[in-house]
């Protein structure tokens, strides 16, 4: 069954591609090498023979006979062959039988098939062979053997059998292997994923090392998985505290309701309760018009609304709005813009963000403080700041304040800001830019908006 | 604006007894609205409440029966919830505008399901209001669409003592002149554009600065305490008067 799939795998089928194709061209490549080295051998060979046909026919009588019984001899390996026969067709020397029938006397090296006589046997060869009709009317034939042909294709032989089926073999055991490692991780991805989907948000995929793309593919999705989590929890946390939130105003109210019923004699105390229910029903409203409101934000996408938002005039707008707030409460409100800077957003919203932020520097903010809004440029960012002179956010908060959906319990406590941070911090995601929480002395808080490529 | 009674259309069950009570008290000239809502109980109370002010109130429990009684019985303004059995009250809308039909309406919306052709409402001269809302604030935009200010060239602004030109960008109360900031030019503009009316705080955000959304402090009085301070001065009769849980109104009478 493990075989099969194996065998089945994609891997194990490219992996058997491959080797074909590289055993296709390794053969190719071979007969090539094989063919180009006979052609080459046969023309030496063609021509040493036309040579010693020269040579031998050149000579007369006796002496030519000698030349031939010499030529014999000296071939030690038996290649060489030879025959001189009379006009009738009678051998005359040589160590060829006969005159071949189909050897034409035109002195053309040609390949023909001859009897070779051994002591033992008689085979037949193919041998290159030349002739010539000397002048006394023998004809002369001249032939040698082109044994290396042999021995070359032996070794080719040899070289494809020791150097290909051990490749071919090898590219179907890395096949074999790379297929087998696919699906021990298919199957181990498999259980882990299994074991989160049965409900252990805490199940990562395994990862090895960096450069194993298998690895960056599970860290991509570890990294999902890791946000999803962060989610849920923070879902399950926000269920808790819409809960809690809603509970408190809706208990007062139904408590007011209650004891009023009960115990209002005029229609002044009876409208005393009524207000005081009608207050605490408006202030759960409240939380779900700001809950809904982030979920809106939280939801859309990247609107095609997206325009180009002057931030010099938006943050002169801002400090005009809350000027007389800050007034109000002896608070130094002061805008500095330096630059015109434009970013790429929902102008209403980046509005509501920074109206937000500066809300609640002057909520948190002391009589007497100050309260400033910034436009700043940084290293390929604009950055929208907004410092206080008030206690600040401690370390621990910082923390807390920037995970979704978080509201700490200091802050809940202050009436519609345990949303407002999360609704910046919702805009600012929605837009791609980041919000830094400064911790220590003094509120500073920056939206910082990186320049995009464009 | 207002209707003969006389030529009232069938109104909706469950309400026509207010309705009629009203009527029947002799008031002989009064403004009609079309309510088309398929909650009951809401229906009733917004009945009641808008009878209580003065109107003539219809009502229809489903979007079909809501666009065949708009265009029979004409009403002088509309409130259309949004979600219907029927039809869709944008549909509604989207309807009668296609026959000419220019009554002014009061989207009702819920809470989330504002989109941009629930915005685009407020373009086209309607509006809309998120559920839940406050009767008071409903009562005041129905009203605001009734008395929309009628196209004007003017470049004088009056109301009661206050003169404000819009060319020199000046306001006087009488023959006192007010410094006004550019932001309170635009409210007191406003006001006077709605001189006598009851403008609900969310009106102001939205139409003095153009807010989307509702800030965490109470910003609309701050402002609005600035304003009074200059526009009543010591002696003055005051004009701008706060009403308590509603929002404020530019009294130009007594």
């Amino acid at each position: 069954m493990r075989q099969a799939q194996i065998i089945r795998s994609n891997i194990f089928h490219r992996a058997l591609t491959v080797a074909g194709v590289f055993a296709t061209f390794v053969i190719v490549l071979f007969g090539f090498i094989y063919w180009q080295t006979d052609q080459y051998l046969i023309a030496r060979s063609d021509r040493m023979i036309t040579r010693q046909l020269n040579v031998i026919a050149a000579l007369a009588g006796e002496r030519q006979l000698n030349a031939i019984d010499e030529h014999l001899r000296q071939d030690s390996r038996g290649v060489q062959y030879a025959g001189l026969f009379a006009a009738d067709g009678s051998r005359i020397t040589g160590n060829l039988e006969q005159l071949p029938a189909e050897l034409k006397m035109n002195d053309s090296v040609q390949s023909l098939s001859v009897v070779r006589t051994l002591a033992a046997s008689r085979e037949i060869r193919v041998i290159r062979a030349i002739a010539r009709r000397v002048p006394n009317g023998d004809a002369l034939v001249i032939g040698r053997e082109v044994d290396e042909t042999r021995e070359i294709s032996h070794v080719v032989g040899q070289a494809l059998a020791l150097g290909l089926l051990p490749a071919f073999c090898l590219c179907l055991l890395a096949g074999a292997w790379l297929s087998k490692r696919a699906q021990e991780r298919v199957e181990e991805v498999n259980q882990r994923v299994q074991r989160i989907i049965a409900g252990d948000l805490r199940e990562r995929l395994p990862y090895r090392d960096v450069d194993d793309p298998f690895s960056k593919l599970a860290a991509i999705v570890n990294g999902m998985l890791d946000e999803m989590e962060t989610m849920i929890h923070a879902l399950a946390g926000v269920g808790n505290d819409i809960a809690h939130d809603l509970r408190t105003p809706l208990t007062r109210a139904r408590l007011a309701l209650e004891r009023g019923r009960t115990n209002a004699t005029t229609l002044e105390q009876l409208q005393t309760v009524a207000d005081k229910a009608v207050a605490n029903i408006d202030q759960s409203l409240t939380i779900i018009t700001a809950l809904l409101r982030l979920a809106e934000i939280e939801n859309s996408r990247r609107s095609a609304a997206f325009g180009n938002v002057p931030l010099h005039e938006m943050l002169r707008e801002v400090c005009d709005i809350y000027e007389p707030i800050a007034e109000n409460k002896n608070i130094n409100l002061r805008v500095e813009v330096g630059h015109r800077l434009n970013v790429r957003g929902d102008r209403d919203l980046l509005l509501e963000a920074v109206a937000n932020l500066v809300d609640n520097a002057i909520k948190f903010t002391p009589e007497g403080g100050k309260v400033a809004i910034e436009l700043l440029r940084g290293d390929g960012e604009t950055i929208i700041r907004v410092t206080d002179t008030g206690s600040g956010i401690s370390e621990q908060e910082r923390e807390a304040v920037l995970r979704r959906f978080y509201r700490s319990d200091k802050i809940r406590s202050t009436p519609g800001v345990g949303l407002g941070l999360n609704l910046v911090a919702a805009i600012v995601k929605l837009h791609g830019f980041r919000l830094a929480i400064h911790s220590g002395q003094g509120g500073r808080l920056e939206i910082i908006c990186p320049d995009k490529q464009e | 604006m207002t209707v003969v009674s006389g030529k009232r259309a069938v109104t909706g069950a469950g309400t026509s007894g207010l309705a009629n009570d009203f009527a029947a008290a002799g008031n002989q000239l009064m403004t009609k609205v079309l309510l088309i809502e398929d909650d009951s109980e809401t229906a009733e109370e917004i009945t009641a409440e808008l009878v209580d002010r003065g109107f003539e109130v219809e009502w229809s429990a489903n979007g079909i029966e809501g666009l065949t009684k708009a265009r029979s019985s004409r009403p002088d303004a509309m409130i259309v919830d949004r979600l219907l059995p029927g039809m869709d009250g944008l549909t509604v809308v989207e309807a009668l505008r296609k026959d000419q039909v220019r009554t002014p309406v009061l989207v009702l919306s819920a809470l989330g399901a504002v989109d941009d052709r629930v915005r685009g409402l407020r373009m086209g001269g309607d509006d809309y209001l998120t559920k839940p809302f406050a009767l008071v604030e409903l009562v005041a935009r129905v009203e605001a669409l009734l008395r929309r200010p009628a196209e004007s060239r003017e470049t004088t602004l009056r109301a009661g003592p206050l003169e404000l030109d819009l060319i020199e960008r000046t306001a006087k109360r009488g023959d006192r002149l007010i410094d006004l900031l550019p932001r309170e030019f635009r409210l007191l503009e406003y006001m006077m554009q709605r001189s006598d009316q009851l403008l609900t705080r969310a009106m102001l955000l939205e139409e003095v600065w153009n807010y989307k959304f509702v800030p965490a402090t109470n910003l609309v009085d701050v402002h609005m305490g600035r304003l009074r301070h200059k526009v009543d001065g010591p002696g003055d009769v005051p004009m701008i008067h706060n009403v308590r849980g509603a929002g404020f109104i530019l009294r130009t009478g007594p």
